[in-house]
């Protein structure tokens, strides 16, 4: 019936058509839907029904590979069309790829492509010898096959400084060889597989992978070949797989062009928790493990705070009071989501499309950077309406759909390599050479020898403050009470000579960790009370915690004070410190369900001896 | 399904495919209709198999020398389990 009314417009001659047609080609799944949408596209064409806005050039786009390439070509020119860039294209001969490439006065040279889009045929992608082969010599094969791509990638590259972007292999769908398949890489399953790795991880900057893999994966590996297609027809492929081996290809295509969204704005109620906060109080909202549909809800928070930690910004635009709103980030244990990881907390009575566009002036960012969720149609609809650059994100019925729905918006997916990833890299590399280290050293003691730890323990400053608030607003695991504070409370500690609060850094051969601990202590009388002891995790063990003590020990005495008093407060997450000051040499004086309170002479207490070495700054003489 | 009824459903097929429209008749046959090649054959058959919820056996659809012949096919295939 979608057909129909498009053809409606088609004869009206009525350009609302394309958009139509648009929205008809991002629905199709099937072959058989798609094509004919194709096929009135070229209608329109043949009746000069203009598109409403073109792009001047078109995009140069050359197609070749080990397959005949009717009629991915067609769906690979539709979808691009229907999203905006259509593409002049060219194709190579069935399996002339090799040579169109190698070849200096092809026409693929003369054409002089923008993108250049790859299908290597699987066929060349298998081991030619025994299956019993010594793996060195079936590895070297595989590595032979990446080789070969990467060479042909390049020379492309270098010949036209197009992108690239190559299909990797299918794998096999069949029994054969049994549990053998994945005992020897001579196997097609396993060499494919180990192929498709290296290709991904080898890959520069230029050279985009087009996971057919996945694809078939994804679709299910019977349903993505047609052994009968290739007899025939020489098709790589199924039907339904070269739908999605199209879509992806233009996909790929577009990201080369588009920006990629940057903030998440959600709703609240019944978006990330069930229920309604304002009607079922902070108890009455489902959220956490004690029911599957509190399970979902906590699961689609994890997969939003992964997007976070890619880099995504997340905002939140609720109708509702500001205090009712912000009461689950601040006191639900199983908020995963807490409020410093919102960048912009929106819970008002105004419209949401009026929220985001006071969050993109604020955050200076376009509106088309922002994606919109919510569970309610009618706040979609009055976002699509009046802001409609955002991109928006009706959540189905199904809690537990959630994070499929995100997870695959294809709207957050990290682009090419950047040099912020290559410093990112380097990080994780020295974090690697540690953990090697930590491997060859068989003895605790000569490995924290070895790491030359050098830390500065530093009373507070103000150009700490920001670093020293959003560590004690962030840190959940190594935090004794969980004590918050904004940078002004942090400043009011500074200026308050009954405060003592220091924090440390530490670097090592292989880094600089940065500022990784803070502790306040606060002087009652005789006593030094530990207001704050928190850590970042990446640094435990390593004699951070016994200096730290050393300091608190020192500066106790110094201020005349004879006893030491550490608190644990119990949070959802920090029960890795539960024991802590017992470990420390702490004695247990007192303990409830929600407190337990220790002490330490500190006449009695003798520096302990580390491998870290110490620099103090600005502090008043010990 | 008879012979009729079955072009009649491929005709339907046949408008969503072509560009310009073919009127299909028994004799008609691929190198009557200059924008059916091999090409677009296969879009063709795609489609067909999918409305008609048969499969060809590879190489058949050549050998189906008119459109006569193919409803034929297609009732053949059809009658299968």
């Amino acid at each position: 019936m979608q057909q129909d009314e498009l053809k409606t417009f088609l004869l009206k001659g009525d350009p609302e058509f394309w958009n139509h047609l648009a929205a008809a080609t991002r629905v199709a799944r099937g072959f058989d839907e798609l094509f004919p949408l194709s096929v009135l596209r070229k209608k329109a064409h043949a009746r000069k029904l203009a598109p409403p806005k073109q792009p001047k050039e078109k995009l140069r786009l050359a197609i070749l590979g080990g397959y005949s390439l009717y009629p991915l070509h067609e769906l690979i020119e539709h979808f691009c069309e229907v999203e905006n860039f259509p593409v002049e294209l060219w194709l190579g001969d069935y399996d002339n790829y090799i040579s169109e490439i190698m070849d200096e006065n092809s026409e693929l040279y003369s054409f002089a492509p923008h993108v250049v889009f790859m299908l290597p045929a699987e066929r060349r992608c298998t081991y030619t010898g025994k299956l019993t082969d010594p793996r060195e010599l079936q590895q070297a094969e595989a590595q032979r096959v990446v080789d070969s791509l990467l060479e042909l990638s390049r020379k492309v590259n270098e010949k036209t400084r197009a992108e690239v972007i190559t299909a990797n292999f299918m794998l096999p769908a069949r029994h054969d060889l049994g549990a053998f398949r994945s005992r020897t890489l001579g196997s097609d399953w396993s060499f494919r597989e180990w192929v498709n790795l290296e290709l991904g991880l080898t890959a520069l900057a230029y050279l985009h992978i087009c996971d057919w893999a996945f694809l078939a994966y994804r679709l299910g590996g019977l349903t993505a070949r047609d052994e009968r297609a290739w007899f025939e027809s020489k098709q790589p492929c199924s039907p339904a797989l070269m739908v999605e081996l199209a879509r992806e290809v233009a996909h790929l295509i577009g990201s080369l062009k588009r920006a990629s969204k940057k903030v998440l704005v959600l709703d609240l109620d019944n978006t990330l928790w069930g229920g309604v906060v304002a009607d079922d109080g902070l108890e009455g909202i489902e959220l956490g493990d004690t029911s599957p549909r509190g399970e979902a809800f906590k699961a689609f928070q994890k997969y939003i705070a992964s997007l976070k930690q890619r880099g995504v910004l997340l905002a939140v635009c609720s109708k509702n009071d500001f205090a009712t709103a912000a009461e689950p980030f601040e006191k639900h244990p199983d908020m995963v989501l807490k409020m410093e990881d919102i960048i912009c907390f929106k819970a008002n009575w105004e419209p949401k499309s009026e929220n985001i566009r006071a969050m993109a002036l604020e955050l200076n960012l376009g509106l088309d950077s922002f994606v919109f969720v919510d569970d309610n149609p009618a706040e979609i609809e009055i976002v699509r309406q009046f802001v409609p650059e955002v991109t928006t994100i009706l959540l189905g019925p199904d809690p537990s759909d959630y994070v499929a729905q995100l997870a695959d918006c294809r709207l957050f997916e990290p682009r090419s390599i950047t040099a912020e990833d290559t410093g990112r890299t380097s990080q994780y590399r020295s974090e690697a050479q540690r953990k090697a280290l930590e491997a060859s050293v068989t003895d605790m003691s000569s490995y924290l020898e070895s790491l030359q730890m050098e830390a500065v323990i530093s009373e507070f400053t103000p150009v700490d403050v920001p670093r020293l608030s959003q560590l004690i607003n962030k840190s959940n695991q190594f935090n004794l009470t969980t004590h918050r504070r904004s940078e002004a409370e942090v400043i009011a500690v500074m200026n308050d000579t009954n405060f003592v609060g220091y924090s440390v850094r530490l670097k090592d051969r292989f880094g600089d960790h940065g500022l990784i601990s803070v502790v306040i202590g606060q002087k009652s009388g005789e006593t030094m009370k530990i207001d704050t002891w928190l850590m970042s995790c990446r640094v435990l063990k390593r004699q951070v915690e016994e200096e730290v003590l050393n300091e608190l020990a020192r500066l106790a005495k110094a201020r005349h004070c004879t006893r030491l008093e550490g608190i644990y407060l119990p949070t959802a997450k920090n029960e890795m410190v539960r024991d802590f000051y017992g470990r420390m040499g702490f004695t247990l004086t007192s303990e409830s369900e929600t407190k337990r309170e220790f002490e330490l002479r500190v006449e009695q207490f003798q520096p302990i001896q580390t491998k870290i070495r110490i620099t103090r700054r600005a502090y008043e003489p010990g | 399904m008879n012979q009729a009824e079955v072009i009649a459903q491929l005709q339907t097929i046949f408008d969503t495919v072509f560009l310009e429209p073919v009127v299909l008749t028994l004799a008609i046959s691929a190198k009557d209709v200059p924008e059916w090649d091999s090409l677009t054959n296969i879009s063709l058959m795609v489609a067909v198999e999918k409305a008609f919820g048969v499969r060809f056996r590879v190489g058949e659809i050549e050998n189906a020398r008119n459109i006569g012949e193919f409803a034929d096919l297609i009732i053949k295939r059809k009658q299968e389990p």
